[in-house]
């Protein structure tokens, strides 16, 4: 467990061995197999487990790793995760002969220092051989667990100093012996998890790696081993190779940006994620020197997988989105993770939220700094809300209940050249089934009041970002809410000259004499009856609001995302009537001559500055 | 003699299946898309003519016309269903945009939203409130609820969706608001979420609702057009409509929830593929419906078609009525190959029937699915295509393949159409997989059934490609679906919501619950003039284990004839119970012994028997080889080789098929591929099996 263990397990692996020869047309075919595996995979994972945030809010990510430990294809699932089970498979795999693998054996990890993410995101997996008994390729599940055994219900603490506060990490055990479970390490782990509901979903994880590894075997004995083999390496090499290509078209250069975390769950203020982006002919590097390495900070350690999947998600989104997804992606990118700093922290620092941030942040700033060559396919695939409100509560037989379902709404859902901001989430997210009230409340105590769109909370831009929600939820039992702020002060970031979106914001006992105002992060006790708002930050703006086509603003308006005011102040658009009567219109005079006063003003404010004006 | 007549409009052709006793009689009309009835009175008149009646003779002694048809699936296409506004719970305005965050494409930055039908200044929040329990937490404000309804109705609003938490548990408020909108704009359709889908969650009931605003309408008005002009042609009897469900029943049942027509032609050909495989004996089928544009694919267990509820996208909207599934490729003969940064693919992008493929010698120009079946020789262009309407032309053909694939991939025109037809075959082969996800389905252990025009050119090599051993071509295969909504039986299945700990459910609750959905089903089946002691009735509980988002729907009672919920009692909770944990290990491979199931609703399936075709079966005619018409170099899989041409005409039952060859049919061609061998049953229908 040491920088050295990272170091082997991010090393690039080679080529399966194979004598067989494959086309594209073999190799096409075998791929779609392995991502139909997946998604079959998954699917049987989110009906048959017993948590919302799996079987309701779509948690689960299914890929096939190769028998070196290479992603050989995924299918339905988070983004960021799908990058991040090969890492923790890897580690298995270095114990191939001591732990005896073998047909029907089903592993599990979740060790942030062994390849994991944070450690509720439990990676099950199992492999498949083939009639000489060699690997051939791997099944792998991964589900976020609603808890994990630490000092907090949830697996989420504010103020974990290390990963034992976390809960118990696992950096391999064989949880079933050629298809017999074992007794008595599922029993400890089942033991190390308050949630009644955690039996139910790790045997629906079981069961699921199993069919993935049945029907690899079933492939396998069609194609023969040394043909899929032989398919691995052609759509790896393949995905380099497009890769590559459409670097080589990015003007060379480097690219940088810089991005800030309000504040770590102490208090430290603006942490600091700055990421260089390097086009050289085909070879991208993607540079992470200069992360914050302060030793003081609490709970912003990103795991390197974690920073790894991160980087990799907002990349995939800037290519051509037919590429295939695998391995040979990070064939392609050089990848610059320092250790010793938030993006690969020394050994037993908590992960649970650093998961997020710097996590997202990894992201964002890559986007920012590829806007400026690739306009057309900049959009931050992040999420800027630190921990939303978790709230927790122990029932009358003592059994701990989390509404744990996805409460977000709309949040983050930026514009991007061409495309206002649109739905609940970046497309990044868009596997994540959001939770429903009339779900939650015949399950939790609790009362979703309201949870939408707030006007004006979308970023500004000539393609504006879609607006936040507020979520407003009652509780109606003594419970624990959870939560920690970020994106108050550093919003996300506007592109291209669009602005920055709203802020986040968060209070609790809301309209009792204790009202207070989140700013920070909080462990807080409610009693029945508390009331807790917290307002998501809307996506981010895409280049100068002054631009946007003045009857986009007038629909804007009667749609109720913009104010009249914001209207005028934001877009220079002066608007008469009002939304509530259905008869905005555009005053063109109006709004041509404050349009011609704005930029009048800005032009005096650069040239006075003396700053550089294109 | 008596008539039934089964008709499915499609969007280039109106397909009819007329049944005289048992014998059947296929027609084909253009539709009519400016006025679809159009197309039908014209079919009609032509099954008059064809038994030498006239038309209000004819239709006098129909006994029933059941119909399929896309026209809510057009809508939503073409998008220009009524002005749809939205009435919701305070608080919740945003969830129908919000989509439960849901994207078609995780990875595409650039995926455009979906066409709002009710933009956020067309949804509007009234204050109330009702809780799970169906109590009053807030009470309805009707002043502003009206204010609402006149802001709808400045904007021009012709069709009323109103959708509040909780109705399904009290639907007090629903109510009541209907009746405000019926005082303020009595024009306005209204459609209430308690009544189209009265079950949780929330935004798969409101988008239910909104769905059935937008196009209800216009399927309103197109079937109240197309009974009357039946009426004036001298039809008196009710029109069947074919659900999406695989059920059939009445308008006046259809009117409170139109929706239920959407996906009804798909649902026919399942429907009479579940039927037509009991008949040949295969309980467990494949049905394959491969046309120009795309490949349905829908899978037949235990003979029936189940409908499913949930997490059903439609044309990009939510729509969560039962729907039998029914999974969909763009893998068609008009599917096009192309080459993309190196690797070859196929579809989705269709030439469609305008400008067609390049074959057709409309002005295509760009290589298909049906220009590289030309060039391998699977069809020909020396004899007549599509029931003698034109032939098939190799001109422009081999010069496309060569531009837009071989060029590119550097290889000859030949192995270019060759490797398109593995492509789509393995883009069929991943959509059949999926169709079993997460089913525990073994292709294997299935039946394939072929219909549509190009099924049956594909169905052998996919069945090797699946594993499976035996293949199903009905010779009615290019009006398959006509044929299917014949089979299909009146039927109403309904919902409702009831969330409980399954051992301590509340047994009065569950006979309310099921009288409920009785007692309305019944009104419906008495009033299009069923009798009560035919309707059988299946009594169903939905159950899952705590904290499982996804039912399994549970038979609890079966039960033909007068209503007697006597079984309802605590036994049979206990039995459903233990059922369930059954089911669940046979569907997920683990039960949970020593957790407390819960209940999430009650389901009631009613229908009625009524006469539909019976297919025939059997191999009693004395087995003989059947004697080709020609000869032609064709590459089935295994390079090019002389292969024998039958005609399909010609064969009779009894007559046996070695492969490789191809039957040419009037509508359609067969391939019995290498190592399969193909014989007439009976009843003129094919069965493919494997001889090695």
């Amino acid at each position: 467990m040491s920088f050295e263990v990272n170091r082997r397990l991010v090393a690039k692996r080679s080529p399966l061995e194979t004598d067989a020869v494959v086309d594209s047309v073999t190799a096409g075919i075998i791929r779609g197999a392995f991502e139909t595996f997946c998604f079959e995979t998954a699917i049987h994972l989110g009906r048959s487990a017993s948590s919302a945030i799996i079987n309701q809010s779509n948690e689960r990510n299914a890929s096939i790793i190769d028998a070196h430990g290479r992603l050989a294809g995924i299918s339905v699932g988070i983004p960021q995760l799908l990058f991040i089970s090969p890492l923790a498979v890897r580690w298995g795999l270095e114990h191939f002969e001591e732990d005896d693998w073998g047909p029907g054996d089903v592993f599990v990890g979740n060790d942030p220092d062994h390849g994991g993410g944070h450690l509720p995101d439990y990676t099950v997996y199992s492999p498949c051989f083939d009639a000489d008994e060699k690997l051939v390729a791997i099944q792998a599940i991964q589900a976020h667990q609603g808890d994990t055994g630490g000092k907090d219900p949830g697996g989420f603490s504010v103020d974990s100093i290390d990963i034992f506060h976390e809960g118990m990490p696992i950096p391999v055990v064989k949880l079933v012996h050629r298809g017999v479970k074992r007794r008595d390490i599922l029993d400890m782990i089942i033991r190390n998890n308050r949630l009644p509901s955690f039996p139910g979903d790790i045997a629906a994880m079981i069961s699921a790696a199993q069919l993935g590894a049945r029907l690899l075997g079933e492939l396998v004995e069609k194609w023969g081993a040394d043909v899929v083999r032989a398919a691995i390496n052609w759509e790896i090499d393949d995905t380099e190779r497009r890769f590559r290509q459409e670097v080589s078209r990015w003007p060379d250069g480097s690219y940088e940006a810089d991005v800030w975390i309000d504040q770590d769950t102490a208090g430290n203020k603006d942490v600091h994620v700055h990421v260089a982006c390097i086009v050289e002919g085909d070879q991208l590097t993607v540079d992470m020197t200069g992360c914050d390495d302060r030793p003081e900070l609490v709970n912003v350690w990103n795991t390197l997988s974690n920073s790894r999947g991160y980087a990799m998600a907002q990349l995939v989104s800037m290519l051509d989105p037919f590429i295939i997804k695998n391995e040979g992606l990070f064939n392609a990118v050089e990848m610059i993770i320092p250790e010793g700093t938030i993006v690969q922290p020394p050994p037993n620092k908590p992960a649970a939220l650093g998961a997020f941030h710097p996590a997202c942040e990894i992201g964002e700033a890559i986007c920012i700094a590829l806007s400026k060559i690739l306009p057309e396919r900049s959009s931050p695939q992040v999420y800027k809300l630190g921990m939303p409100n978790a709230v927790i509560g122990f029932d009358e037989e003592g059994q701990m209940w989390m509404d744990q379902g996805v409460d977000v709404r709309s949040s983050d859902a930026s514009a991007t050249q061409g495309i206002d901001g649109w739905g609940s989430l970046c497309s990044g997210l868009g596997n994540l089934y959001l939770a429903q009230a009339e779900d939650a409340e015949s399950r939790f105590p609790v009362i979703n009041i309201s949870r939408e769109m707030t006007i004006d909370t979308g970023g500004a831009g000539r393609w504006r970002g879609q607006p936040g929600t507020l979520n407003v939820k009652q509780v109606l039992e003594p419970c624990t809410a959870m939560s920690w702020m970020v994106s108050i002060e550093h919003p996300l970031r506007g592109l291209c000259g669009g602005d920055d979106a709203g802020p986040y914001s968060n209070r609790f006992e809301v309209g009792s004499p204790n009202e207070y105002e989140v700013t920070g992060s909080v462990r807080a006790d409610l009693p029945a009856g508390a009331v807790i708002a917290y307002q998501y930050g809307g996506g981010a703006g895409f280049e100068d609001p002054q631009l946007r086509d003045p009857d986009a603003v007038k629909q804007d308006v009667l749609d109720e995302y913009v104010s009249i005011g914001a209207a005028r102040e934001r877009y220079g658009v002066v608007l008469t009537g009002s939304a509530e009567e259905c008869d905005v219109e555009v005053d063109e005079e109006g709004t041509r001559s404050l349009r011609e006063k704005v930029a009048a003003e800005r032009g005096a404010v650069a040239g006075g500055r003396g700053d550089e004006v294109e | 003699m008596t008539y039934r007549v089964g008709i499915d409009i499609g969007g280039t052709f109106t397909d009819f299946a007329l049944l005289k006793d048992d014998s059947l009689v296929l027609e084909k009309t253009l539709s009519t898309p400016e006025d679809r009835s159009l197309a039908v009175l014209e079919g009609l008149e032509k099954l008059a003519a064809r038994e030498a009646l006239s038309l209000g003779d004819f239709l006098d002694k129909v006994e029933a016309i059941v119909h399929g048809t896309t026209i809510a699936d057009n809508t939503l296409i073409e998008m220009n269903g009524a002005v749809t506004g939205l009435l919701t719970t305070e608080g919740f305005r945003d969830e129908l945009e919000l989509r439960r965050g849901y994207k078609e494409d995780i990875w595409d930055v650039r995926l455009l939203p979906p066409k709002p039908i009710a933009p956020r200044r067309r949804r509007l929040t009234v204050p109330e409130r009702i809780l799970a329990d169906g109590s009053v937490r807030t009470a309805l404000d009707e002043e502003a609820a009206r204010k609402a309804v006149r802001r709808l109705k400045k904007q021009g609003v012709e069709s009323v969706a109103i959708s509040f938490l909780f109705s399904f548990v009290n639907p007090a408020h629903e109510k009541r608001v209907a009746e405000i909108v019926a005082e303020e704009m009595p024009e306005a359709q209204i459609s209430i979420s308690h009544q189209v889908l009265p079950r949780a969650p929330e935004f798969e009931r409101t988008s239910t609702t909104v769905v059935n605003a937008y196009v209800g309408p216009r399927v309103t008005a197109y079937l109240d057009q197309l009974v009357e002009r039946l009426d004036a042609a001298g039809y008196s009897r009710e029109l069947l409509v074919m659900q999406s469900s695989g059920g059939v029943m009445t308008r006046e049942y259809l009117r409170g929830s139109p929706i239920r027509i959407l996906a009804s032609g798909p649902a026919g050909g399942v429907v009479g593929g579940a039927n037509f495989g009991v008949a040949k004996g295969a309980e467990d089928v494949l049905c394959v419906d491969m046309g120009g544009t795309s490949y349905d694919v829908a899978v037949v267990r235990g003979g029936t078609a189940p409908a499913e509820t949930s997490w059903n996208w439609h044309h990009r909207y939510m729509v969560a009525v039962p729907m039998v599934k029914v999974e969909t490729v763009g893998a068609g003969g008009g599917s096009i190959c192309h080459v993309v940064s190196g690797a070859l693919e196929v579809g989705p992008e269709s030439a469609g029937a305008d400008p067609g493929p390049v074959c057709y010698g409309g002005g295509g120009d760009r290589p298909t699915v049906t220009d590289a079946n030309l060039i391998l020789g699977l069809l020909s262009d020396d004899s007549e295509f599509a029931g003698g309407s034109f032939r098939l032309t190799r001109k422009g053909v081999d010069e496309a393949f060569e531009k837009y694939v071989a060029g590119p991939l550097g290889c000859s025109v030949e192995q270019a159409a060759f490797d398109s037809w593995r492509v789509v075959n393995a883009n069929m082969t991943q959509a059949v997989r999926r169709s079993t996800a997460g089913k525990g389905i073994d292709p294997r252990d299935l039946t394939l059934l072929a219909y549509g025009g190009n099924g049956p050119v594909f169905a052998g090599i996919q069945a090797q490609d699946l594993g499976i051993s035996r293949v199903l071509v009905p010779k009615a295969s290019p009006t398959f679906s006509a044929l299917g909504a014949l089979t299909a039986q009146p039927s109403i299945d309904e919902e409702r919501s009831y969330i409980s700990e399954a051992g301590s459910a509340d047994i009065a609750r569950l006979r309310e619950l099921w009288e409920e959905l009785d007692v309305n089903a019944e009104k419906f089946f008495l009033s299009a003039g069923y009798d009560r002691k035919d309707i059988t009735a299946r009594y169903q509980l939905n159950l899952r284990y705590p904290g499982q988002n996804w039912s399994l729907t549970v038979d609890v009672k079966t039960a033909k004839g007068a209503r007697d919920l006597s079984f309802v009692s605590e036994a049979m909770r206990a039995n459903a119970i233990d059922r369930f944990h059954s089911n669940h290990e046979n569907e997920y491979g683990h039960r949970r012994e020593d957790e407390r199931p819960e209940i999430t609703g009650v389901r009631l399936a009613t229908s009625v028997e009524s006469p539909k075709p019976t297919f025939g079966a059997g191999f009693s005619a004395k087995q003989r080889e059947a004697t080709p018409v020609k000869l032609r170099r064709a590459n089935l899989g295994d390079g090019y080789a002389n292969t024998n041409i039958f005609s399909g005409p010609e064969l009779e039952p009894g007559h046996v098929v070695t492969g490789p060859a191809i039957i040419e049919e009037t509508f359609t061609t067969l391939v019995v591929y290498p190592g399969w061998r193909a014989i007439l049953d009976d009843a003129g229908d094919y069965e493919i099996t494997r001889t090695s």
